[in-house]
Order: C-alpha cells, then sequence, then structure tokens
C-alpha cells in the first residue's frame, strides 16, 4: 500500500473489510471504488419486516483528503430515494453524524449502520415537511448545511 | 555527529511531507504514523479549524480565533504522551486503523483512549473530544487541574 496517501490508505482497508465482511444488506461496489478510493458507491436493500423491506437504495460517499477527520458527504443517489421523514428527495440525509456529531473513530461501515438503523425505525414514510423548500434552496453539498436535527425518536 | 544527516531524514523532515516520503517507498521510510502532518507542518504551512468544518490559513484568522487557537494548542500539549510499549488493551489507532508499533509516540486522553500522537492532535485541533467515546477533554482536563 506504498505510495498512498493516509486517507487512502485507511479507505483502503475499510474497502477490504466492507467486501469481507459486510453489514447484512450493504454490498459495495468495490469495482468502481478501485478506480476512485475517493468515491464510492454502496447499495442498501430495505430490511425485511420494515416499511422498506423489498426496496433498494444507492449511496453515494464522496470523500475529502482529510478523510477521516473531514467527514464523508453521503447522500442517495439514482432512481430511488428512499421516502423518509429524514430524507429529501434530492437524496441529502439529516442526520447528525454525517456532520456536527462526526469522529473519526466512525468509518463507512459504522455509517452505513446508523442509515439501516435509521430506516428500520422509520414508523411512516414521508418527506420531511420542509422538503419543497429546502431541495430549491440548499446547496449541492449537504455537508454545507445548517442542519437543525429533527428528533430522533422517528 | 555523523548522525545527525540520517536521524532528520528518517524523522521528522520526510515523514512530514506527505508525497514526497511515500514516493520513496521503501518501508523503512514510512515510519512508526501515516499522519504525520500535525502541529509541526501546521507551523510550516498554517492551517488551523476554528471549528470542524471550517479550514482557514492563519492570515484569514480574527484575532479571537487566533486567541482560541493558541489556547487549544497549549491545552493539547498538556495532555500526557507516550512510546508505544507493547500493551495488549489499545492494539489499532481508530484514526488511521494502522497497529500501533512499539515505539510510536502515542497520546492518552482522560478517558484512557490512546491514539498515535500526530493523529489525535490533528484531530484535537478541531473538536476536544475523544473519537472513540466523544468524552470532552477540556473539561476533563480542567476537573484534573483542579484536583492537583
Ligand atoms: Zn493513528
Ligand atoms: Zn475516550
Amino acid at each position: 500500500m506504498a505510495g498512498m496517501s493516509p486517507s487512502e490508505r485507511r479507505l483502503q482497508k475499510e474497502l477490504m473489510s466492507l467486501v469481507k465482511e459486510p453489514p447484512p444488506g450493504v454490498t459495495v461496489h468495490a469495482d468502481l471504488v478501485e478506480k476512485n478510493l475517493l468515491q464510492w458507491i454502496i447499495n442498501m436493500e430495505g430490511a425485511s419486516g420494515t416499511l422498506y423491506e423489498g426496496e433498494s437504495f444507492q449511496l453515494q460517499f464522496k470523500f475529502s483528503n482529510k478523510y477521516p477527520f473531514d467527514s464523508p458527504e453521503v447522500t442517495f443517489v439514482g432512481s430511488n430515494i428512499p421516502v423518509h421523514p429524514h430524507v429529501y428527495s434530492n437524496g441529502h440525509i439529516c442526520l447528525s453524524i454525517l456532520t456536527d456529531d462526526w469522529s473519526p473513530a466512525l468509518s463507512v461501515q459504522a455509517v452505513c449502520l446508523s442509515i439501516v438503523s435509521m430506516l428500520s425505525s422509520c414508523k411512516e414514510k414521508k418527506r420531511p415537511p420542509d422538503n419543497a423548500f429546502y431541495v430549491k434552496t440548499c446547496s449541492k453539498n449537504p455537508k454545507k448545511t445548517k442542519w437543525w436535527y429533527h428528533d430522533d425518536s422517528v | 555527529m555523523g548522525n545527525c544527516l540520517k536521524r532528520s531524514t528518517t524523522d521528522d523532515i520526510s515523514l512530514l511531507r506527505g508525497s514526497d516520503s511515500v514516493r520513496e517507498s521503501s518501508s523503512d521510510q514510512l515510519g512508526p504514523s501515516p499522519y504525520q502532518e500535525t502541529l509541526p507542518i501546521q507551523a510550516a504551512t498554517p492551517v488551523y479549524h476554528p471549528s470542524p468544518s471550517v479550514t482557514r490559513s492563519v492570515a484569514q484568522l480574527t484575532e479571537e480565533e487566533q486567541v482560541k487557537i493558541a489556547k487549544r494548542i497549549g491545552l493539547i500539549q498538556h495532555l500526557p504522551t507516550g512510546t508505544y510499549d507493547g500493551c495488549k488493551k489499545a492494539r489499532e489507532c481508530v484514526i488511521c486503523m494502522v497497529e500501533f508499533l512499539v515505539g510510536d509516540a502515542v497520546r492518552y486522553l482522560p478517558c484512557m483512549h490512546t491514539y498515535h500522537m500526530a493523529c489525535i492532535d490533528d484531530w484535537l485541533m478541531r473538536s476536544l473530544t475523544c473519537p472513540s467515546c466523544m468524552e470532552p477533554v477540556d473539561a476533563a482536563l480542567l476537573t484534573s487541574y483542579e484536583t492537583n
């Protein structure tokens, strides 16, 4: 792994462990990632017994060369954006560990698990109340959003 | 005297120049910790983080931010450091995900979580919390000052 920056070295390790032992319902497009370690596409299946059973989603992770000190930029992409009170229709996710509560001890796997559990605990499929306004006015980068976090009970 | 040159190339200087040192790909050049670009290099090319997501060069800092950062550096330097002695309790630095090697420079936080000094210092300049347990480092430090 010589010739890699510290962020790339860590991402390479994370990739290997995610390929070897992926959390249930999570798969990483390893061939794509190997071309560009700083941008990952991850497939996520809705867990059985939840409102998202049978659906599948795609998550995009973008990393800066300051990863893991900087949090990754994580959004849902593709044709199926989950309808969820913390997920905007443009794919942006309101989840505090992606900005304010990020820690370098977190990882792609930890973020995936957190999103799986966010989806799994959902009781009613609906968009955030401010969806229309947010999607019209937000920056392309969700990390630039000054989120006020919705209550975590949803 | 003869060893001075050797020391300075394997020690700080070559490691601080991230991309240059990795191009010399022989493994002994890579050194103990992959995150060598911390306080020393920030002093050379000052980039600071008044809050975790804000990056500024020193020229763009307000006076208030400069004071805050100077205080923070002082605080970080009060945290105990050491060299990894092979203790089995801490095996891997969770920031770089690399196993500790005997002799690595490490820093101990008040919660007893251990990291490579270079890795944790880079984080503490952004946020005074332990990455593993989120324990605020500054509050713990203040209480330890009071009791000592
Ligand atoms: Zn480390
Ligand atoms: Zn801790």
